[in-house]
């Protein structure tokens, strides 16, 4: 059974030795933990406990946000909060009488919040937020009889033009517990404020910072006597976005009243100058902790101004669809420059009885005349001839069944209708009359604004589209730039430089004597198109897109008027305003 | 089966076991004292103990399944062992989950583990396996630069993660068993030397990054979060303990979430701040008991494998136990390194059994089955 050891005498030895190396680290450790817990025990007990030891944690600033003329529009102010600290309290409801006289908020409720409050004692629990100067100073004064009471200022954001670019520059709010779960991250705390949406969100890491935190003695009475540790918190860092204040406030304006977005965007760089979203709503609302009715009546509201129209919101885009069909027919070579087609008022397909926009007919028309005047006879033909399959490869290239990438958390994909989506989402076969629809950017097709600006960047810029986005640079707190973001091509679309020049042509001509009328400026060469596309909540939704000038394109603009009527008559006047704005013309 | 089961109870070292299952229950009461009240748990508060339970629950399937393969059969497999642990040293570079800038862990399944953990064993196999086949070679100093190199290349991989922590204990891990093994002390010294006067030819080779990692180690101070402030704190909450402690629950400093690391590297303080100077001896002496059982089994070993097996296990758990508390105390430089069988995570949990697994092996096996 028990064979004797082989293990070499010389081996035993020395494992002896390793025993007494190790008994030696250990006498040291006890001999240091004897010195810590035992000899200097009672010095640090003190430290820790005879004088109360207060942590208090310090927010990091949030990164400030600043349009392209490094114009501010959105900062921090720094706002008071009122909290107790349930270890440090005596007697809970004479201090809860005292505070409510000066505050306001009636000393049940003060004792309640208090009292449910149940996870750390030695944390501060928040009574009242954002606390005027006049009761600060009431309370800086009274302090000795309002032990426990702390004054804590934190950071609150401050968005300095309330509605303003609400949608792009999002909201911030305390982390929730599917989001602290979800980041799984040690980085976030309870009661961090995050970004919830738009820039905010996207940003988030950017723009947060790193909170600090001190740990200060307090005396009996509640008096700092002495810091014994400081964590200064890292300011987050700001961002310099590519819209240009003066330009979106002349879009928020032109919307005031109405339901839309304006987008207008420079071809050559992807940078957008203007993103307006109407109505809109107040992120300031959110930044105090939004009041339940507040968000009632903002997420109720059948205008949905929390809904970024421009990159969350799907539509028909009517007409403007033609340059895609247009595109398409010339690649294949369907139509040419020289092809005419007749125009009665009215087209046939299998029984079914297709109506122009003038119900006497255009005549006969080339391909220019049909875009300048927005005839649908000519592009049902050309849907025709090019079916579905050809049909659905253009707008692939075209980039309208993916997102067009812009630094927004929220923005979705449109609805690229083909014969196997209609088969899976409706069980139907495509009909050829699907088809003649989708030729006028009408059935089933939904594209968001953005989705549909990209078409005009496409053209203006022939093809190498620049990723479209909104910020231009980030900067450190204490001002040297961190970042600068430089423009990157999305993609190229590799259409002939002959499909963008009878395009083009089209777009011009549309200005000066078609659809577009009202958005031709004397002095500037304008190029685009209308939309007036018909859709299931009542009126047409109204379209316009375009660039200038004409010869080379500085900005791309789209219109779009939520149930706004006629496109040449409700969207392009707004579309000739922002380009007089842009290029300072005085009218 | 009985007459196996009688020599089971006849051979396992109950002290050991006993010691060890002692150690991981305050662990989880040290644990559950000192994360109960984190806000990430949401609000579960059982959050950490539960997923630790689960990790001690493993570890000792683990430990069980260790500890009946004869160690002999390493004879055929440690190199298998040792290569498997540099695959999956270098998928973690490739592929790996990186969390606060270092790139430590991979993914199989839902789970994430730290390859680098079980690294340590593998190396503790390969190595007893190595030195206790070439003792005899020991004389030339080819055949003792070759562990070196087998090491060097575990430590390189885990230093680029980078973890040098990590890498330190594989170091510790080789010294001792070369120690033990009968290494010639002038080689070592030598190796330390030939160490010193290559780390500025490793600098140059080293890019920007890489030295200015290398810096924040040697500086802690550096830190964004200042390792200064978690010693400080740390000495603080040890200090307060006092000869009784707060009691646990109670420990100020640890409730507060003043202790970045309270659940992991610097869990030692909550259990100095609330069980006080008879809380950390309670735990210094189960450690002496796991540690003087292990050289125990050492000593008491059939062979030379068995011996340098058990010399690596203790020689793991030692390094780690006495670097952590030192670093607690302020005695030692913040290197990161967890505490056996109470520091929160599953990795480094289930390779302490795993150690534990490999000197109950060793005493199972002393006589011939």
């Amino acid at each position: 059974m028990r064979e004797s050891s082989t293990v070499p005498e010389d081996v035993k030895q020395r494992l002896n030795r390793l025993l007494i190396f190790m008994v030696i680290c250990f006498l040291i450790l006890v001999i240091s933990l004897w010195y810590l817990q035992m000899i200097k025990g009672e010095e640090f007990k003190e430290r820790a406990v005879g004088n109360c030891i207060r942590t208090l944690v310090e927010d990091a600033p949030r990164g400030r946000i600043y349009d392209r003329q490094e114009e501010l529009l959105v900062t921090n102010r720094p706002a008071v909060v009122v909290s107790i600290i349930p270890a440090e309290v005596d007697d809970l409801e004479k201090l809860s009488e005292r505070l409510s006289k000066i505050i306001g908020i009636s000393p049940e409720e003060i004792s309640q919040i208090v009292k449910n409050y149940r996870e750390n004692p030695f944390k501060p629990v928040k009574i009242l937020d954002d606390c005027s100067t006049n009761k600060t100073v009431e309370i800086e004064e009274r302090k000795d009889e309002l032990k426990g009471v702390v004054l804590e200022v934190k950071p609150r954001r401050d968005y300095l033009y309330h509605d303003f670019a609400a949608h792009s520059l999002g909201y911030v709010g305390e982390i929730d517990k599917e989001e602290l779960l979800q980041f799984g991250n040690p980085k976030y705390q309870g009661g961090d404020i995050i970004g919830k949406a738009g820039l905010e969100k996207y940003y988030d890491d950017i723009l947060r910072g790193e909170k600090g935190g001190k740990e200060v003695e307090v005396d009996a009475l509640g008096q700092e006597i002495a810091t014994l540790l400081y964590q200064k918190p890292v300011p987050g860092k700001d961002l310099v976005l590519t819209i240009d204040r003066d330009l979106q406030l002349c879009g928020e304006n032109l919307l005031f009243d109405k339901k839309g977005s304006i987008v207008v965007s420079d071809p050559n760089s992807g940078e957008i100058l203007a993103l307006v979203n109407r109505p809109s709503f107040n992120p300031n609302l959110f930044a105090n902790g939004i009041s339940s009715s507040d968000w009632q009546k903002l997420s109720f509201d059948t205008d949905y101004p929390l809904t970024n129209r421009s990159v969350q919101g799907l539509y028909s885009p009517g007409s403007i669809f033609k340059v895609v069909t247009a595109a398409a027919a010339l690649e294949e070579g369907v139509t040419d420059i020289k092809r005419k087609i007749y125009c009665s008022g009215t087209f046939e397909l299998a029984g079914r009885v297709f109506n122009c926009s003038k119900e006497t007919g255009h005549g006969s028309l080339s391909i220019v005349d049909a875009i300048t005047h927005s005839c649908n006879i000519y592009f049902y033909t050309l849907g025709k001839d090019l079916g579905i399959e050809r049909f659905n490869k253009y707008m692939q290239k075209y980039g309208l069944g993916e997102k067009t990438g812009i630094d927004l958390p929220e923005e979705a994909i449109g609805t690229i209708p083909s014969a196997q989506w209609k088969e899976r989402k409706i069980k139907e076969i495509w009909f050829p009359g699907d088809t003649i629809n989708l030729s006028i950017g009408q059935g089933y097709l939904l594209l968001t604004p953005l989705l549909v600006h990209s078409l005009i960047t496409t053209i203006a810029a022939e093809g190498e589209v620049y990723k479209l986005h909104l910020v231009k640079k980030i900067i450190s707190a204490d001002g040297n730039t961190v970042e600068e973001i430089k423009p990157e091509i999305h993609k190229k679309v590799n259409f002939s430089s002959d499909t963008f020049k009878i395009i083009k042509e089209g777009l011009r001509q549309t200005i000066l004597k078609g659809t577009g009328w009202r958005a031709n400026i004397q002095e500037l060469a304008v190029a685009g198109k209308t939309g007036t596309a018909q859709n299931p909540q009542g009126e047409t939704h109204a379209w316009f897109i375009g660039f200038a000038p004409y010869e080379n394109p500085e900005v791309c603009i789209t219109v779009f008027i939520e149930n706004g009527g006629e496109g040449g008559v409700a969207a392009a006047p707004i579309a000739r305003a922002m380009l007089e704005k842009y290029f300072n013309i005085k009218n | 089966m009985k007459e196996k089961l009688d020599r089971l109870t006849e051979n396992i070292d109950f002290a050991l076991l006993f010691a060890v299952v002692f150690l991981c229950f305050y662990g989880l009461l040290v644990l559950f004292s000192s994360t109960r009240l984190a806000v990430t748990t949401g609000s579960d508060p059982y959050f950490f103990v539960k997923r630790q339970s689960l990790w001690v629950l493993s570890g000792f399937i683990f430990l069980t399944i260790i500890m009946f393969i004869d160690y002999h059969n390493l004879e055929r497999y440690s190199k298998v062992i040792y290569f498997g642990a540099i695959v999956l040293l270098m998928m973690v570079i490739i592929s790996g989950r990186s969390t606060y800038g270092a790139r430590r862990w991979l993914a199989i399944g839902p789970f994430d583990f730290q390859p680098s953990e079980f690294a340590k064993i593998a190396l503790i196999m390969f190595l007893a396996d190595f030195l206790s086949k070439n003792k005899l070679k020991f004389d030339n100093f080819l055949y003792y630069l070759l562990p070196f190199i087998y090491t060097g290349l575990l430590m390189l991989l885990v230093f680029v993660q980078p973890d040098l922590g990590t890498s330190l204990v594989y170091l510790a891990i080789l010294i001792i068993m070369l120690f033990v093994a009968g290494i010639k002390i002038k080689f070592l010294v030598f190796t330390f030397f030939a160490g010193i006067s290559s780390v500025p030819v490793l600098w140059i080779f080293l890019k920007d990054y890489q030295k200015n990692r290398l810096i924040l180690f040697l500086n802690p101070n550096l830190d964004p979060l200042g390792g200064g402030y978690n010693v400080i704190q740390s000495r603080i909450a040890i200090g307060s303990g006092g000869f009784l402690g707060n009691g646990i629950f109670r420990g100020l400093q640890s409730q507060l979430n003043f202790l970045p690391a309270q659940h992991t590297d610097f869990i030692f303080s909550v259990v100095g701040e609330e069980l006080g100077f008879v809380g950390t001896i309670l735990l210094l002496g189960l450690y002496a008991i796991v540690l003087w059982r292990g050289i125990k089994i050492a000593l008491e070993a059939r062979d030379l494998l068995g011996s340098l097996l058990a010399t690596g296990a203790v020689s793991f758990l030692f390094f780690h136990i006495v670097v952590n508390i030192g670093m607690a105390m302020g005695m030692l430089p913040a290197t990161g390194l967890p505490l056996p069988f109470l520091s929160y995570g599953g990795s480094f949990m289930i390779s302490n059994l795993m150690a534990i697994g490999i000197l109950l092996n060793v005493e199972l096996h002393k006589v011939k089955w």
